[in-house]
């Protein structure tokens, strides 16, 4: 049950969710990835996406602007 | 999933950027500073109204565009890029509802002035289909070179137009660099439309109207809702599909 | 998560991010009341070229001379124009949501490829607009509903630039 951290601050649109699609694949199952952002489109993408794969997903607002974005890989 | 009070995923404990003291505080600054906004802005848009009759209303409208766009993290550009780079598609239908739910509105609007058998148009009050409520413009090469490029700077750079305008508020310095090239490309632009308009190839003046190229409003809005009904299913297809190979 | 206990009220009507499907409904309805009250279509890159030609007035270029502006510079006024003033509004619409949503961040330059991304993807898109007539909204979110053709023709062009754009960002700037 590894914990992984995964910095995406001041990164542009699209590339926190596919950093993290990349992190995943590479994890075993029961994995969690912690996904560091501050853009308001990763805040929603990414959880959308992990959901709809069947992850558990928990979003925690850990400053103004900033996120992490908590993955279990479940399967 | 994320309402519950205690978390269900294991992990070491919460990444700690602030103290709960400093949050708040942060917190309450900027929560103050909102008020203060609204408050200069209303002021604005006061000004705004001595500057143009309409100014007031076009104000608030304007200001209700970029409140959506950030609240509901509406973006066209994913809704274009994210089939491709993230097989993700709720954008897309997003967009898709929300050009059918204008194209209802923008049909009413403009059968009113054409008629519903198109017989005003073309008489005395409405020579000209540009003249109609809506963007009824030009479509050429001239279309599909300047929408191809545009897609790629849109892509590139992280944002389209609305949403340059829309993340330059939300504090993202990359849009606001963005924004001075986006001015830059534009007068570029405006220098070479003389040259492009004086091509035939790349360039006919007249818009292309759906109801008179389709014979009439009937196979016009079969068509339009038809293709818009299409392309939602494909993409909701598209997206299960997506998610389901993963 | 105790934040979404304490203040119920805030977190519900101020911060909670708002669906698609919401965005969705509410840009229709202003795009539409905005041009049942004005007659002016929402559009959003027609000012920038303008504002690009001001700027080369101010520093001593006479660009109304050009064809381009055809002495349309000397006449322009940012508050008479529709477009400008919803320009700004976006700008500000958007400072305000984040501010009374506590999520407000300046999101400073990480690389410089982030750097050439805003530069190459600015230029593309200001002239990329002035030729198909528009952006997104001027050439897409108001002319396809308009029933236009322009409007399906640009969508079917950006999505492909976009796709262009995908590897462009995948390879270089990410």
């Amino acid at each position: 049950m590894a914990e992984q951290t995964l910095d995406c601050l001041g990164e542009a649109c699209p590339v926190p969710l596919i950093k993290t699609q990349k992190a995943l694949e590479k994890m075993a199952v029961g994995d969690v990835l912690i996904v560091d952002i501050d853009h308001s489109c990763a805040m929603k993408n990414v959880p959308d996406w992990a959901r709809s794969v069947g992850y558990n997903v928990e979003i925690e607002e850990v400053a103004e602007g900033e996120w992490n974005i908590i993955i279990e890989k479940t399967k | 999933m994320s309402d519950t009070n205690t978390s269900t995923i294991r992990r070491s404990s919460a990444r700690v950027k602030e103290t709960p003291e400093q949050r708040a505080r942060k917190q309450k600054i900027q929560l103050t500073a909102g008020i203060v906004v609204a408050v200069l802005l209303i002021l604005l848009g006061l000004y705004i109204q001595t500057q143009n009759p309409k100014g007031a209303y076009i104000w608030m409208i304007g200001l209700g565009f970029g409140y959506t766009l950030q609240r509901s993290r509406f973006c066209f550009t994913a809704s274009m890029r994210d089939p491709i780079l993230t097989g993700s598609t709720d954008l897309t239908k997003a967009v898709i509802i929300a050009l059918a739910l204008a194209s209802i509105g923008y049909m009413a609007l403009q059968m009113k002035l054409t008629g519903v058998d198109l017989s005003n148009l073309g008489t005395e009050n409405l020579k000209d289909v540009s003249k109609l409520p809506g963007h009824v413009r030009a479509v050429g090469v001239h279309t599909v070179i300047g929408g191809f490029i545009f897609g790629i700077g849109a892509v590139i750079s992280g944002g389209c137009a609305s949403g340059t305008f829309m993340r330059m508020g939300e504090g993202f310095v990359q849009q606001w660099i963005a924004i001075i090239f986006f001015i830059a490309g534009s007068v570029i632009g405006m220098v070479l439309m003389p040259i492009v308009q004086a091509s035939p190839i790349l360039y006919q003046k007249n818009p292309v109207y759906l109801p008179q190229l389709l014979g009439g409003w009937v196979p016009a809005i079969i068509v339009q809702f038809g293709l818009l009904f299409a392309l939602y299913v494909l993409a909701d297809w598209y997206g299960k599909k997506k998610a389901g190979e993963l | 998560m105790d934040e979404k206990k304490k203040y119920p009220f805030h977190e519900k009507y101020f911060k909670k991010e708002w669906s698609y499907a919401t965005g969705s409904v509410l840009l229709a309805m202003l795009a539409l009341a905005l041009v049942i009250v004005t007659g002016g279509s929402w559009g959003v890159t027609g000012p920038l070229g303008m504002w690009g030609g001001k700027f080369l007035e101010l520093i001593g270029i006479n660009a109304d001379s050009w064809k381009a502006y055809n002495g349309s510079l000397a006449t322009y006024n940012f508050w008479k124009d529709q477009t400008a003033i919803t320009d700004l509004g976006i700008v500000l619409g958007a400072f305000l949501s984040v501010l009374l949503a506590t999520q407000f961040k300046i999101k400073k330059i990480k690389s410089m490829k982030n750097v050439w991304a805003a530069v190459l993807g600015g230029l593309l898109m200001g002239i990329g607009a002035r030729l198909a007539l528009g952006c997104n909204i001027g050439a897409f979110f108001t002319a396809l509903p308009a029933f236009s053709l322009n409007g399906w023709v640009f969508w079917i062009s950006i999505f492909t630039g976009a796709a262009v754009g995908s590897q462009l960002l995948k390879k270089y700037f990410m």
